[in-house]
């Protein structure tokens, strides 16, 4: 069921409790147990936290700890599936579920004891009715009841019984006929996939109805909201209405940067909103660096031809850039350049038709040296939390990426940093490569793009978030330089190399890339349909179903059966 | 080396004819004296040392004693034991209100009653004050009271997560 106050009916039931938090691996999950751990820290809650990365991992997890907890926090996982049956937990266990993943599975929203979905009801959720999917048993049983209870009363029970008889095929065919409705309103409803309002804001917004919320939480909540942004899981709207939710927090903690008599000292946390560029870490790098391995401009400029690289040159041209200066630091760069930057670029790039380059963000500043945006945040946290090193096991990489978020750990943000670096990078080179040798091909309802094993940094690529981020960006730079106007509307199936050793390959769908695209995505039932069929070897672990593991041996057939469903 | 002049000195007792009286050697029985005092000395800074130790021990495992470490220390060394225990918790005793405050229980001063720790190695079920326990695996976070932590961060098995 969903909860209405919070505050009752969530935190203080848990106040005096020890709790059990599964977190899931992305960052505005990240973001949430952070904001929940400081609310917890203040109160002096018991709690343990375990990060999980797929159902299998939550389901050991949960075996493991089942014994020594009695309620427990899902963050950004158990929303989409139907959490008591797969985990099968004692009858006083209690489950308190903050996820983004929609649509929220129907027995979870009509049980009334044991899972709590801590998701605000504005969420266009469009659940539907409890009488069309749910069925009172009750009548089946008094019509058995009835048949058994007549053994004293013969004559009775054969005008009963016969009264039964003709009132039988009548039951039978409107139980056929709710049935099938049923399955057209589950179909429909379950149909596809999307993200609702960030977990980072629903904790915060917790946070700040019992008074507690502080600027750090306020710039997790932030963090959170703008990896939704980053990993295109919202729509444009969702995105400026929610930036406009935690604008009015920010001006409120952070007013006292205009009054000049009571400013802050430069080493305490400042949070800003401004205007900013769409380009992925260019404070950090160098501008150069940064137009060619942003997709938004990357893509525009189509910088994997020699063409697009001249364009680029006449770009920084018109804006009266020299090279030299473009290829420094930005850091570096002549302070009478760094002026009026973002002015400059914004009116050129708007003669080159990239009319979104304005982006409403938010950074943070403390101390002389170090100033954030929220998006390199993202970024940098993405990227630790998906480094594909050898030695390091998944938690590790939870764990790194966990204590980049405070500020005490700048080092690990600014490694984090470094390694969004070369993920961009190779992102953008294989994109180049994709399209130069045209390994993007029409299936008929979808487009196919498979990574070779040989492929360059292909290790980079083999975790959910890291190919999810290459497919989208591949789409829409494939979208800029196709001339085919059908295959523009097409969605894309990518597949990379999972492990060698065990012949597994990561598929992931993504749906087709449109102006207005409400972000749905119909690949995670699609994907399941399509193995069920063929009885290829998958495994739907992750938490979004669209993104799955499969034997490369199936890969043809499993193709295949996708054609056909899709088509 | 040491005992030379005094093995001299007995020799030269030894080897004169029974009933004779040899001249009151003082030089040689004077150096003897000197030799047995530095000895002397150096043990009781090695004795010392050993106490230091011993006190050192209270602190780390507590008024009890593991059998082994008993075995190693002689009987005046565990009476001494006993004494310092007595004057330690006499004192602890006078400190802080009525109970008195246990200051044994803590590396440093604590500044607060829970710590976030981080499991560095999986170490299975621990148990916590209400009866229940927790599985410490690794990686996992807790959030616990300082005092249940404290001998398993000693151990290396819990980290303590400072924000």
């Amino acid at each position: 069921m969903f909860v209405s106050d919070f505050r009752k009916e969530f935190y203080e039931v848990v106040q005096n409790q020890r709790v059990l938090l599964f977190v899931a691996s992305d960052v505005d999950a990240l973001c949430a147990c952070k904001i929940l751990q400081a609310l917890f820290q203040c109160d002096h809650v018991q709690y343990t936290l375990v990060p999980v990365s797929g159902w299998q991992e939550l389901e050991t997890a949960f075996l493991e700890h089942k014994e020594q907890f009695r309620y427990y926090i899902l963050i950004n996982c158990g929303a989409n599936i139907d959490l008591l049956d797969i985990l099968q937990p004692d009858d006083d266990a209690m489950f308190f579920v903050c996820d983004t993943h929609r649509p929220v599975n129907v027995v979870n929203v009509y049980n009334d004891t044991q899972i709590k979905l801590l998701i605000k009801q504005d969420d266009d959720l469009e659940v539907p009715a409890y009488d069309d999917i749910f069925r009172d048993e009750e009548e089946e049983e008094e019509h058995s009841e009835d048949q058994r209870d007549d053994g004293s009363e013969p004559s009775e029970k054969r005008t009963r019984l016969e009264e039964e008889i003709v009132a039988e095929p009548m039951k039978r065919r409107e139980r056929r006929e709710w049935e099938a409705r049923r399955r057209d309103i589950l179909f429909d409803y379950e149909q596809y996939e999307y993200h609702g309002t960030s977990s980072a804001m629903v904790m915060f917004d917790l946070a700040w109805m019992m008074s507690k919320d502080m600027n750090d939480m306020l710039w997790w909540a932030i963090v959170g909201l703008t990896d939704q942004w980053v990993q295109d899981r919202i729509t444009q709207m969702k995105y400026v209405t929610d930036v406009g939710i935690l604008q009015r927090h920010v001006s409120r903690h952070n007013h006292r940067d205009e009054d000049e008599e009571n400013a802050l000292s430069v080493d305490c946390m400042r949070i800003s909103f401004e205007p900013s560029l769409r380009l992925a870490l260019y404070q950090h790098w160098s501008l150069h660096d940064s137009l060619y391995n942003t997709c938004y401009t990357a893509a525009r400029f189509k910088l994997w031809s020699v063409h697009g690289q001249k364009r680029l040159q006449e770009f920084l041209a018109d804006m009266g850039l020299p090279l030299k200066q473009v290829k420094q630091k930005f850091q570096s760069m002549d302070i009478s350049l760094k002026e009026n930057l973002r002015e400059l670029i914004e009116e050129s790039a708007n003669k080159f038709g990239m009319k979104d380059m304005r982006v409403q963000t938010f950074s943070i500043h403390f101390g002389f040296k170090h100033k954030f945006l929220a998006s390199d945040v993202v970024f940098a946290t993405m990227s630790l939390m998906e480094s594909p090193e050898k030695d390091s096991s998944g938690t590790d990489n939870f764990i790194q990426a966990l204590d980049s978020l405070s500020r005490g750990n700048l080092d690990k943000l600014y490694h984090g940093l470094e390694l969004a670096k070369k993920q961009l990078l190779a992102t953008q080179q294989t994109i180049a490569s994709c399209l130069c040798t045209n390994l993007v091909i029409s299936q008929g309802p979808f487009l196919y793009c498979s990574l070779m094993e040989g492929t360059p940094d292909v290790a980079l690529f083999s975790k959910p978030a890291s190919l999810s981020l290459l497919s989208r960006h591949l789409l829409k730079s494939f979208v800029c330089s196709t001339k085919n106007r059908r295959c523009k509307l097409l969605p894309l199936v990518m597949a990379a190399p999972l492990n060698v050793e065990q012949g597994t390959v990561t598929v992931v769908g993504i749906p087709p890339e449109t102006d207005s695209s409400d972000r749905k995505n119909f690949f995670g039932r699609a994907f399941e349909k399509a193995a069920e069929g063929t009885n290829s070897r998958t495994l739907h672990n992750y938490f979004d179903f669209s993104v799955i593991e499969l034997k490369a041996e199936d890969r043809s057939k499993f193709l295949d059966a996708l054609v056909s469903l899709l088509s | 080396m040491f005992c030379d002049r005094a093995i001299e000195l007995v020799r030269e007792l030894h080897r004169a004819p029974e009933g004779q009286l040899l001249a009151f050697n003082e030089d040689g029985l004077r150096q003897v004296l000197e030799e047995m005092k530095a000895l002397y000395e150096q043990n009781q800074s090695d004795v010392y040392d050993r106490l230091l130790r011993i006190r050192a021990l209270r602190w780390e495992y507590g008024s009890v004693l593991p059998n082994v470490l008993r075995f190693h220390m002689s009987a005046e060394e565990v009476e001494w034991f006993n004494h310092y225990k007595k004057s330690l918790a006499t004192y602890m005793r006078s400190l802080g209100g009525d109970e008195g405050l246990d200051i044994t229980q803590d590396m440093k001063p604590p500044k607060s009653l829970y710590i976030e720790v981080r499991c560095l190695k999986d170490y299975g079920e621990f148990e916590v004050d209400d009866g229940t326990s927790v599985l410490l695996k690794k990686n996992s976070q807790h959030f616990l009271p300082r005092w249940k932590c404290e001998p398993l961060i000693r151990q290396g098995v819990l980290e303590h997560v400072l924000w």
